[in-house]
């Protein structure tokens, strides 16, 4: 006798339909419809509107120039948290490849192009380097990152002497605006630079990379079970140790904007940017546990938290509450994904009991 | 028999699905080595967990300890009423002294000071009096684990315990540390201690037991003298099942060989030689921890080869990793699903497409054909799932088994390995199990099979290689293959 046919899955309410990004994205539009009501009723008050509002055109291209760097190396951060990793030291090689790169090319006269190249190529050996020592002695990737960073930190103070220095505008093509003369509904210029559509671009490139091809089946394979991995005919020590790699050369690119955003190099420019970027990428519902997670996810992340940042200092919140603020949103949204996810395996497993005792009763 | 110091009378324990022991009745008295013998599952353990008071018995059992009744509700009290249990593994502080260890927890203080040289003394009279060279300062780090195993004997003696459980305490110990345990062991016996002995090596029990007790499928089957039984008759005692117990299946007539091994040594096994012929299943019996996985790892490339040769398809081969192996047409059906089996956290599809990877060609993947691959497993091994979209950890056991099937079916492999492949699954998935196996005999594919079910193993195969201690030490054809044969080679230590 057949057994009765499972119960096809319930059709549960959720704003953006199943999967892993319906919790960030359901606080992100509640977050949004809160900023809104908050900027119309005061600027009733206010009665005048001196600073672009959130939802302006300016303004949310604005959050995009913003977001473009960090979201470039969560695309990296969650490669490898995918695979099963964490890299803690991304901040302090963006410092270091900003500061090689402006050294490079103003003071030691290597020309912008061979020190661009240099550059990329260093970050992602220094990447390699890790992911090496991470694969093979299988020291956990917290520690060797975190010595990673360390070591950055002192390489890039080696090279600046702990100075800042200028590119003179180098990488100002970088900053090209895309739809040169545009004008917002207010008046103000609309501005698009390129970095923004590399972020674009690298995004689609990744999500492609892990949604459509062997290698990133194999990335969360390798991060979901390394021993079944393993006997599945993964070489797992070479996929993670490609994650590193990859992510290196993410985190060098990011650099480069970043730089030609600011167009001066100095140490602090990378510190606590790992931080940004690992609450982006979990944020976006990536799990530090491996195997799990998505670019579409990590995308959504990074702009939520740019976006919470720029709302915060439109509405001019003081700096001390703004860090509050932020941290308190990144537990609540990554509680609140965890609570959603227990409550829906307790579910199944309810659902389960229930099969296999209607299977005992009969 | 209120002379016994321990008393156990209807107990039973039930897991989920399982009942792992039926009203078991079980007496020790002082002064005598009582030991408990059965097949791999047959519910030791199980019983010397509820004594250790790691499990807690279903209810309407009852636990006498000195003709008292006595509730075993957490491991605490088991050590207050003076029983101590001895685990396989290790319960043991490597980085401190004897002396320390014996100790530890149970310090002697005076006004909260420790009192080391009294602890030391006691330990070394304790040491005396078991004739060992142990020095009570030496650290447990330095010794081999025989001595760790005297060790935790010599605490029991010092802290005065009535009663010592040892769980297979000769595992992985050479000729002369067994020796010198089990003369320990019939020395303290002698002290008016109760002594319940688990062993899987039957001539150390003949060696030692002054009582037997077999268990079978959580049952209890009898308790004799040692001098009212043997050999022969304790396996039979162990085996008797009824016919109901074993399936039927068709057997084919066997093809070319597709693998040989010859003289194969690496990852603990030594000096393996066996071969497989298409449309037939061949065995591996033997105890736990005899080395069948290692073995079966061994041969799908996970671990290095030290010495012999494997040859497929009559191609000599040396598989680097386990994706030469794929490649080659080998398919392993691990014995831990959620270890070594499954991608828990995603798809029914992806997990399917996961392992063929390595056969096919180009860089990109079609998720349409991935979906469409997953559906066609999910209804050709009829999975309960409502389509290939639901995640592998939704499944039950036997679900999840054809998943790991699904993944290796798609490989078009030709040689199965199977490890365990019923573990944890309930009857009826068991029986879909054994039926795509048959399958896969009859489109001329090969499997090897690794079994601790007796009646699995028994009326599955065609042959039977039984292995000990690393080595095989019998091959069984088809009209040889019974429960007696394989357990006197296994734990009888049957001489070929």
């Amino acid at each position: 006798m057949r057994q009765s046919p499972v119960p096809q899955e319930r059709k549960r309410f959720s704003l953006f339909g199943r999967g892993d990004n319906s919790t960030v994205l359901t606080v992100m539009v509640g977050f949004f419809i809160a900023v809104i009501l908050v900027q119309i009723f005061s600027s009733v008050s206010d009665g005048a509107l001196e600073y672009p509002s959130f939802i302006s055109p300016e303004n949310l291209l604005n959050i995009l120039m913003q977001v473009s760097v960090v979201g470039i190396m969560a695309m990296g951060m969650s490669v490898v948290m995918i695979g099963g990793g964490i890299d803690l030291s991304v901040g302090m090689l963006a410092s270091f490849v900003t500061l090689f790169l402006a050294k490079g090319t103003v003071d030691w006269g290597m020309g912008l192009i061979p020190s661009l190249i240099t550059v990329i190529i260093l970050a992602v050996v220094f990447e390699a380097a890790m992911g090496l020592a991470i694969s093979r002695l299988n020291v956990e990737p917290f520690i060797i990152t975190l010595g990673g960073m360390i070591t950055f930190r002192g390489v890039a103070l080696l090279i600046c002497n702990s100075i800042e220095v200028s590119i003179w505008g180098a990488l100002d093509p970088l900053k090209a605006n895309l739809i040169e003369g545009a004008k917002g509904p207010s008046g103000l210029a609309l501005v698009i630079p390129i970095y923004v559509l590399v972020f674009f671009a690298i995004t689609i490139i990744i999500w492609w990379l892990m949604k459509y091809t062997k290698y990133g089946r194999r990335v969360y394979a390798v991060g979901a079970n390394k021993n079944a991995a393993y006997l599945a005919g993964i070489g797992v020590k070479n996929m993670v140790l490609s994650t590193y790699a990859l992510n290196g050369l993410l985190v060098a690119v990011a650099a480069i904007m970043l730089l030609a955003r600011v167009n001066t190099a100095i140490i602090t420019i990378g510190q606590n940017l790992e931080i940004d970027v690992i609450a982006a990428t979990v944020v976006g519902g990536v799990a530090m546990s491996g195997g799990k997670g998505n670019i579409w996810g990590t995308f959504i992340g990074a702009i939520f938290l740019g976006a919470i940042a720029n709302a915060m200092n439109i509405m001019r919140l003081q700096s001390e509450w703004q860090f509050v603020a932020k941290g308190i949103i990144i537990i609540a949204v990554v509680s609140a994904g965890a609570y959603v996810a227990a409550r829906q395996a307790r579910g199944q497993q309810r659902r389960q009991l229930k099969e296999e005792a209607a299977k005992t009763a009969k | 028999m209120s002379e016994e110091i321990l008393q156990l009378s209807n107990i039973s324990k039930t897991f989920p699905g399982v009942k792992a022991l039926s009203d078991i009745t079980f007496g020790l008295k002082p002064g005598e080595i009582h030991c408990i013998c059965g097949e791999n599952g047959a519910g030791k353990s199980t019983l010397i967990k509820i004594i250790s008071g790691a499990y807690q018995p279903d209810k309407g059992g009852k636990i006498l300890f000195e003709g008292k009744p006595v509730s075993i509700d957490n491991p605490h009290v088991p050590i207050q009423l003076g029983i101590q249990t001895i685990y396989q593994e290790h319960t043991i502080f490597p980085h401190l002294s004897i002396t320390e260890n014996i100790f530890v927890g149970m310090e002697i203080t005076k006004n909260g000071i420790m009192q080391k040289d009294e602890m030391q003394e006691k330990t070394e009279k304790v040491l005396e009096y078991l004739h060992s060279t142990l020095k009570p300062d030496q650290l447990v780090d330095e010794l081999s684990s025989g001595e760790q195993k005297i060790v935790e004997i010599a605490k029991a003696l010092v802290l005065e315990r009535k009663v010592i459980i040892m769980d297979e305490p000769t595992a992985s110990f050479s000729v002369n540390e067994i020796d010198n345990l089990l003369e320990i062991t019939k020395k303290i016996k002698e002290r008016g201690i109760g002594i319940i002995y688990i062993s899987h090596h039957l001539e150390e029990v003949f060696r030692i037991a002054d009582r037997i007790t077999v268990l079978r499928d959580g049952m209890h089957i009898k308790t004799c003298k040692v001098e009212e039984t043997d050999v022969q008759q304790l396996i039979r005692d162990m085996v008797g099942r009824d016919a109901s117990a074993f399936y039927h299946r068709d057997f084919f007539e066997p093809g070319e060989v597709v693998l040989e091994a010859k003289n194969l040594s690496g990852n603990g096994v030594n000096n393996i030689s066996f071969h497989v012929r298409r449309g037939e299943i061949l065995g591996f019996a033997g105890m736990v921890g005899s080395g069948r996985s290692e073995l079966m790892t061994l041969l799908f490339g996970g671990a290095e080869k030290l010495g012999g040769s494997v040859s497929v398809m009559g191609e000599e081969v040396n598989f680097k990793n386990p994706s030469d192996a794929i490649k080659n047409k080998l398919c392993y059906i691990t014995e831990d699903r959620q270890f070594t089996g499954l991608f828990l956290i995603h798809t029914i599809a992806r997990n399917t497409m996961i392992a063929n990877m390595v056969n096919t060609k180009g860089f990109t993947i079609n998720p349409k054909e991935e979906v469409e691959i997953g559906d066609e497993y999910v209804k050709k091994l009829d999975t309960k799932a409502p389509n290939s979209q639901a995640l592998a950890m939704s499944l039950s056991g036997g679900n999840q088994q054809k998943v790991v099937l699904a993944k290796w079916f798609n490989t078009n492999g030709e040689i199965f390995i199977f490890d365990e492949p019923t573990r944890g699954i309930d009857v009826g998935a068991k029986q879909e199990i054994y039926q795509i196996m048959m399958n896969l005999l009859k489109e001329g594919k090969a499997i090897i099979m690794v079994s601790s079910d007796m009646p699995e193993i028994v009326s599955m195969s065609d042959r039977i290689m039984v292995m000990k201690d690393g080595r095989i030490v019998g091959e069984l054809t088809k009209e040889e293959v019974s429960e007696e044969n394989i357990l006197e080679y296994s734990i009888g230590g049957k001489k070929i």
